[in-house]
């Protein structure tokens, strides 16, 4: 999920375009990573180092490690560590950008470095989120309001790792700074009731449906009927379900009412929103710890699912 | 061994009903029925005294537990497991002292229906 961010953090500095990450997230899945990227990546040597590690290749039938370890850039331990991180491939966005010439591994390295900073993660952080630890993700990129971050830290993390799990790998999750729900044809619904109540809610139009709902029920989905319906509203629920058992084991119990779905609805209260921006287009997440502050309108009526 | 159990599916979600059949199938058991809500698996179970019932417990008009409590009232020696996301302890609890046979946390893998469904086919040809 950390090529996803930093890709964005890219993106929103202007140092790569929409169409060059979306290429290079695609390539990064099939690419095989160098072992200088990684080396670089992972902060065991500099870009003039593996520089000059590529060189002695061109000269000398011998593998980047053992030149890296001759030359005292790496050590016997660091090499193992960079093997075992190379056959995690699909993890690195730079060899990627890299490959597909969209950046140096001097601009990937300096990026990297700044976002760091900018983000102020310590190297502990920065190592948990980039090896995909999604509660340190959650609480140090995406909810950066303390406040914020204890009513909804946990939910957004379970979410975040049920969408990968589930839906797409590829998630990238915003904070909506706005405080409007984006009309979205559709509006699924789900109350979470007792100790510590919350309104959940996904708000997606008819393409985004299609996607979630063909992957989360196996099948190619094509039309917005019940089954596709159905499909969307059971991943709230299957969601909330382990939300539950999760409060649960941290001592709240809770419990749920039925899904609810609303089409073409209205929804006005004290909201937070997410961004979830999948493979194949964008649905807002729709949460409140307020829910009694939440009045849905809908044109079109409630069905219960 | 028997091969003949009647199985009802009782789960909201189109989806889940869907899915359990395919799986049930696979498994060569005939006989399934299926209800939306607890209202109507409290009827289906009555109509058709299924040998094993799959159970949700979030659904509309009447939920899982409530739904157990009462097909056990009339049938004890049902088979009723319970299947949801939601297995929270009070539910575990609440269920098992219900007289559940036993819970499956959603999502529902093949693997899990499979092995009760050998383990409920042991049991029926171990008490002939």
């Amino acid at each position: 999920m950390f090529s996803q961010y930093f890709g964005h953090y890219l993106l929103n500095r202007g140092l790569i375009t929409r169409e060059q990450l979306a290429d290079a997230l695609e390539f990064q899945k099939t690419v095989h990573v160098k072992f200088g990227v990684i080396a670089v990546d992972e902060g065991f040597m500099t870009t003039a180092q593996v520089e000059e590690v590529h060189e002695k290749q061109r000269q000398m039938d011998k593998r980047f490690g053992e030149i890296a370890v001759e030359l005292g850039y790496l050590t016997e331990a660091q090499v193992e560590a960079l093997i075992s991180h190379q056959k995690q491939s699909h993890l690195y966005l730079a060899q990627a950008l890299v490959d597909r010439e969209y950046m140096t591994i001097d601009e990937f390295g300096a990026a990297l470095n700044d976002y760091k900073k900018e983000n102020s993660l310590s190297d502990e952080q920065f190592e948990a989120i980039r090896n995909g630890n999604i509660d340190t993700l959650v609480e140090q990129l995406l909810v950066s309001d303390e406040e914020k971050a204890a009513k909804y830290g946990k939910y957004l993390s379970l979410f975040a790792k049920n969408m990968i799990r589930f839906i797409d790998d590829q998630v990238y999750l915003e904070v909506s700074e706005s405080n409007n729900v984006v009309p979205g044809n559709w509006l699924i619904k789900q109350d979470i009731i007792g100790g510590a109540p919350l309104f959940t809610g996904l708000s997606t139009n008819d393409e985004t449906l299609l996607y979630v709902a063909s992957i989360y029920a196996e099948e190619e989905l094509t039309e917005i009927d019940a089954l596709a319906k159905d499909a969307v509203s059971e991943f709230l629920n299957l969601h909330n379900g382990i939300y539950l058992v999760n409060m649960s084991n941290w001592g709240t119990e809770l419990n749920m009412n039925p899904q609810q779905i609303v089409e073409n609805a209205t929804v006005a209260g004290e909201l937070f929103q997410v961004n979830v921006i999948t493979s194949k287009g964008t649905f807002q997440l729709v949460l409140s710890d307020n829910p009694t502050s939440i009045e849905i309108g809908s044109a079109a009526g409630t069905q219960a699912v | 061994m028997k091969q003949n159990l009647k199985v009802l599916i009782c789960d909201d979600s189109i989806l889940i009903r869907k899915k359990l059949r395919s799986v049930l199938e696979k498994c060569k058991l005939e006989e399934i029925f299926e209800a939306e809500n607890g209202v109507i698996a409290v009827e289906q179970a009555k109509e058709h005294n299924p040998d094993l019932i799959f159970m949700d417990i979030v659904m509309p008009d009447k939920d899982g537990i409530e739904a157990l409590k009462d097909i056990k009232s009339f049938n004890p020696e049902a088979k009723i497991v319970m299947a949801s996301s939601a297995g929270t302890s009070d539910h575990l609890k609440e269920a098992l002292a219900n007289g559940a046979y036993d819970f499956i946390q959603k999502p529902i893998s093949l693997e899990s229906v499979t092995l009760l469904i050998e383990k409920i086919l042991k049991e029926e040809s171990a008490n002939v």
